[in-house]
């Protein structure tokens, strides 16, 4: 059964460099939206497993997509990929529930042991 | 949306100028020991002639301080860092300058600005579509001056600049830097290969 995952970012050229950073044979559907009330919009509908989440987008940003996820029960997994590498920003949306924070650009490698790490990819 | 550059090329300087200003964000939190928000890099390529407009629009009618950088290498030109002079004793604040400045004190303030958000944003660019650039010494265009002032474009061998505008925000206080990368004509073609390069390796 391939994981359903949402690719969240306003950048075209970053959704595309997620993309290009998931490993190449992993069994996968991949949805994308492009800030984070389609984000939201997507995940309510049902079946999203794993979420990769960036921070600084507009109509809703990933701290405010994170705040509802977690009203809403936290259905799903979320790894947030952001260019904002304070680690005040890491901190922050790891208490809001997301289980991992990866830097941008994201590096494959460093992808797939987080990935490894929470037992999503095996 | 413009001469100089396609939308997916575009697209992409506005990327990899975000994960420079992350970094810049990175660094400036450090330095400030302030969580700092930061807005989404808005970038355009304007004509040349249009830049003290443009600087006027990003700050009204008020003094600004201005600071410059020039850069070389995998492609050239030069960054400016206008910031309005109510926000100047704000950002020397946040670098740990305390009480009433000096002129020499108020100028390094401004080139710890454009060497730090500068050499992020152009230094990021270039770091990741591999292209090797170095920077000289920045110097101050001037103090409290006329944000038409900024920039005279019958001085500049140029047609087209690159603008990208940024805020950082900290906590109880908003302190809104704006970044311009003027590019000389042939310069913008250098970058816009360099983006196509990166593309395909997507």
């Amino acid at each position: 059964m391939p994981v359903s995952v949402l690719i969240v970012d306003d950048s075209p050229i970053a959704r595309k460099m997620m993309r290009r950073s998931l490993p190449p044979d992993w069994d996968i559907t991949i949805q994308e939206a492009v800030d984070g009330a389609q984000a939201i919009d997507i995940y309510r509908k049902g079946g999203v497993e794993l979420m990769f989440l960036d921070l600084t987008m507009p109509n809703i940003d990933g701290y405010g997509v994170l705040e509802i996820l977690q009203a809403e029960g936290l259905n799903c997994i979320v790894i947030v990929v952001s260019a904002d590498v304070q680690p005040q920003a890491r901190a922050r949306v790891l208490a809001m529930g997301a289980i991992a924070f990866i830097p941008k650009p994201v590096n494959p490698e460093g992808l797939q042991e987080v990935l490894r790490q929470y037992g999503i990819l095996v | 949306m413009n001469k100089g550059l396609s939308e997916d090329q575009t697209d992409a300087l506005q990327e990899l100028a975000n994960i420079g200003m992350g970094q810049a964000g990175d660094s400036l939190a450090r330095i400030w020991k302030e969580f700092v928000h930061l807005s989404i890099p808005k970038i355009a390529i304007v004509d040349a002639s249009r830049l003290p407009a443009l600087i006027h629009g990003f700050v009204g009618d008020t003094a600004v301080s201005a600071s410059r950088q020039a850069f070389h290498g995998g492609f050239r030109g030069e960054v400016l860092v206008v910031v309005s002079a109510k926000d100047r004793n704000g950002l020397a604040n946040l670098m740990g300058y305390e009480g009433q400045l000096d002129s020499v004190e108020r100028e390094e303030v401004l080139l710890d600005i454009v060497n730090l958000l500068g050499g992020a944003c152009v230094g990021g660019i270039a770091q990741q579509v591999n292209a090797e650039i170095g920077f000289s010494a920045p110097s101050l265009i001037g103090e409290d001056i006329d944000p038409l002032d900024v920039i005279h474009p019958d001085q500049l061998a140029i047609d087209k600049a690159l603008s990208l505008e940024v805020c950082f925000q900290v906590e109880n206080r908003s302190l809104t830097a704006h970044l311009v990368i003027l590019l000389p004509n042939n310069e913008v073609g250098a970058l816009a290969e360099l983006l196509d390069q990166f593309l395909c390796t997507l």
